[in-house]
């Protein structure tokens, strides 16, 4: 059996910059967006683009993520000859086994998993983006300009362009360049973490960067320059789609918020579905007194209060009275009557109990920022959470 | 895990009354509560009494319940073995035209199906019934009885056709009463039953020899006239058998309370369905909601009261909703105003379209028409 691409997700990091959030889940497995989890956008990718196996690495608090991924049912990847697989790092005989220590290290622990399906290409993703692309169309490219590996890349400002990966393409368009977050950069396109390679070139430059005590093991830092130093052809593939790296708090915050907009991102186009392991509950419920305006409700919701601009994952609780504006609630958060919640992120199952106020409208002041609140944290009756405050699950407000 | 007990869903009736809802698919698989089918219910409450060997007795205008159910999957009743299987018929004598005359003759229709089941009881229910059935509760009932057949009971008065059981002092079932419209003598019948197998297999086998077909006036009546003992068990929460289009549009309403949907969707039984692609449903700038229930994958601009509101509808701005049912994919455009109106799958509205039902007489418009 031989297949002309597959796929490996990278959802092993613990993504720090989330703080809170990510206390117990890893960064791919935050919600998302209403009903999603952020993995859902690589894993419906991939299904939407005809690869049907998927190597799911995982390290950091993997628990929520591997439930949540299981057959892979929802992403239509439970078939017989591939599927969804989850790879956590293992031991092996006579050692001691290991963690992974970089991208690539991840990778290159698992060349027996891929070798065991004969692929002629490997699609590199990570678990921490958002964004619809048709992999199939970026392997077509690969193919066609005869790639050892081809990187998604985006168009982005020069001053983004400093704080990203930076590829300076030839005049034959080929990549000639690689900079990581350069100072002055040479060029505005920057890589979205996305590789395609041909599998034989991949698991060589694998064996020789893990056989180089001086290697960190990355992608970025190691893989391509020295693919590019050893004269390889590196073709960008160039996208001019939403994509959006949910790293950070702000990121977070802003990509939910830009879900309101089907300009950016229409997540209601049938041709292009981005699948999720749907809880089970009934339809949401919008009572007397309610008023919903521009804003995402999943269901299971109930809504007696105000909501605006906001994004509400299944099963949220909005009481009377109560206040939702520019917030992202996660699945089971509850607000309850006469509480506001304004400029924030609340984590699931947290309740902001009677007449709370968590976050502020900006203020124009530098150290404003969202108010964010972990999961399973009861913000008590009364109680004020300032703008830009981060509540981890243990605290008591 | 309860491994005694084989599930059989009656979804073969289309009940006229249902009209131009049931004119391509039995009551079974009417939509129902924005995300629902009704044969949901039964499905559920077998499942989570860990019943998953089910059949389901069709005989015409499958097709949409075939394509609800699939393989089981939502229900875990896609199994290695058992699990949920599909009884178009197939033990019907060659010269049998028409509806079944009744339930035993359905049952006979899959017979063997019956006998091979390997299970001790049988639980029978209606594909119409929109209820939450604790059938674990039902079950340990019947198990502590000496009962051979338990039957599942309402605690309401039905304003439909309805059968009801007439319980003695021992706590026994005396007598069945046939097709009540309103209260009288006895208690009404939500038509689910617990059957031990020895039991049914002998009723179906008896009718058959004397050509009498009818669950209640033949079964039932033979059963109890030769001293078999029938227990009963109050269901309490929230029921409703649909068979006609009122029932349909109150059923709907119904849940619009708070305890009624309590009821039927506690947290411990969830009521699962087949499942349908994650995007939640957005509400404009413009938009407003008040007492409604409303699916995902919805784009919600007008504005809506007392509305059940399906899967993939658009209600755009302008659009004025009250007291309406719009299932899967209909579209009310800019300006329309609809009250009391029960859309179909895939009903577009035109805009500034004005329709105007009564709570007693809601206007059904059938599925895929352009108004």
């Amino acid at each position: 059996m031989s297949k002309q691409c597959i796929a490996m997700l990278l959802a092993g990091g613990q993504g720090s910059r989330l703080y809170a959030l990510t206390q117990d889940v890893a960064k791919p497995g935050v919600p998302f967006g209403g009903k999603y989890r952020i993995i859902d956008f690589p894993l419906s990718n991939c299904a939407n683009s005809g690869i049907d196996t998927v190597g799911v690495l995982t390290q950091y608090r993997p628990l929520q993520l591997n439930s949540y991924i299981g057959s892979g049912q929802p992403w239509d990847l439970d078939v017989d000859d591939g599927g969804v697989y989850i790879l956590p790092p293992y031991q092996t005989a006579g050692e001691k086994g290991s963690w992974f220590t970089g991208t690539a290290n991840a990778i290159y622990q698992n060349i027996s998993f891929m070798e065991g399906f004969e692929p002629e290409n490997v699609l590199i993703l990570s678990g921490d983006h958002i964004y619809k692309m048709d992999y199939a169309d970026m392997l077509k490219e690969h193919l066609s300009h005869n790639a050892a590996l081809t990187i998604a890349v985006q168009q982005v400002s020069m001053e983004e362009a400093t704080r990203l990966g930076i590829m300076s393409c030839g005049d034959n368009g080929y990549i000639n360049e690689f900079e990581e977050k350069p100072a002055h950069p040479k060029s505005d396109l920057a890589s979205m973490g996305i590789y395609i390679f041909n599998w034989k070139k991949l698991r060589d430059y694998l064996i020789a960067d893990e056989n180089d005590p001086k290697s960190s093991k990355d992608f970025g830092k190691n893989i391509i320059p020295n693919m590019l130093a050893a004269g390889e052809k590196l073709w960008p593939y160039r996208f001019n789609g939403y994509w959006r790296d949910v790293g950070t708090i702000t990121s977070l915050w802003d990509a939910n918020m830009d879900m309101l907009s089907t300009t950016l991102i229409n997540l209601y186009d049938p041709s292009w579905p981005i699948y999720s392991r749907s809880p089970i509950c009934p339809p949401h419920y919008t009572g007397e007194g309610s008023s919903i305006v521009h804003s995402i409700i999943s269901e299971g919701c109930e809504i007696f209060g105000r909501v605006e601009n906001s994004v509400l994952s299944p099963s949220v609780k909005v009481g009377r009275n109560a206040s939702v504006l520019y917030s992202v609630l996660m699945p089971g958060a509850v607000v309850e009557d006469g509480a506001t919640v304004e400029y924030a992120i609340v984590g699931e199952n947290t309740v902001i109990h009677k007449n709370a106020h968590v976050g502020a409208e900006p203020d124009g002041s530098e150290k404003w920022g969202v108010a964010t609140c972990g999961p399973n944290i009861e913000i008590r009756e009364g109680a004020a959470v300032p703008a830009a405050a981060m509540i981890y699950t243990g605290e008591e407000v | 895990m309860m491994n005694n007990y084989h599930g059989i869903i009656f979804a073969y009736k289309s009940y006229p009354e249902l009209r131009e809802l049931v004119a391509e698919r039995t009551a079974a698989s009417l939509p129902i509560c924005s995300r629902y089918r009704l044969i949901d219910f039964a499905l559920s409450s077998l499942r989570n009494a860990d019943i998953v060997d089910v059949g389901v007795i069709m005989q015409r205008d499958y097709q949409s319940l075939l394509d609800h159910l699939g393989a089981g999957k939502p229900w875990d009743m896609s199994r290695r073995s058992g699990g949920l299987r599909m009884l178009p018929p197939f033990g019907l004598p060659a010269f049998h035209q028409g509806d079944y005359a009744g339930t035993i003759e359905a049952l006979n229709a899959v017979a063997s199906y019956i006998e091979e089941s390997p299970k001790k009881y049988f639980v029978l229910m209606i594909g119409n019934l929109c209820a939450n059935i604790n059938l674990r509760e039902v079950c340990r009932v019947h198990e502590e009885s000496d009962a051979e057949i338990t039957a599942v009971c309402a605690n309401y008065e039905p304003d439909v056709l309805h059968n009801r059981y007439v319980v003695g002092d021992d706590g026994y079932v005396m007598q069945c009463l046939y097709d009540r419209s309103g209260p009288s003598q006895g208690i009404p019948s939500l038509e689910c039953y617990i059957i031990n197998k020895d039991t049914l297999l002998r009723l179906m086998d008896r009718c058959r020899a004397l050509d009498k077909y009818r669950w209640h006036q033949d079964a039932i009546a033979m059963f109890l006239r030769e001293g078999g003992k029938m227990n009963t068990y109050i269901h309490r929460t929230y029921a409703r058998v649909i068979k006609d289009v009122n029932g349909y549009y109150a059923a709907n309403m119904d849940l619009l309370l708070s305890g009624n949907r309590a009821s039927l969707f506690p947290p411990s039984r969830p009521v699962r369905t087949k499942l349908a692609k994650g995007v939640s449903t957005y509400y404009g700038t413009e938009a407003s909601s008040v007492n409604s229930l409303v699916a995902d994958d919805c784009i919600i601009e007008g504005s809506l009261e007392n509305c059940i509101i399906f899967r993939g509808v658009h209600v755009e701005k302008g659009a004025v909703l009250k007291n309406c049912i719009i299932m899967k994919s209909g579209i009310v455009k800019e300006g329309s105003h609809l009250s009391y109106v029960i859309s179909d799958k895939s009903v577009i509205f035109s805009p500034e379209t004005t329709l105007t039902g009564s709570p007693k007489l809601p206007i059904v418009v059938p599925k895929g028409t352009e108004v």
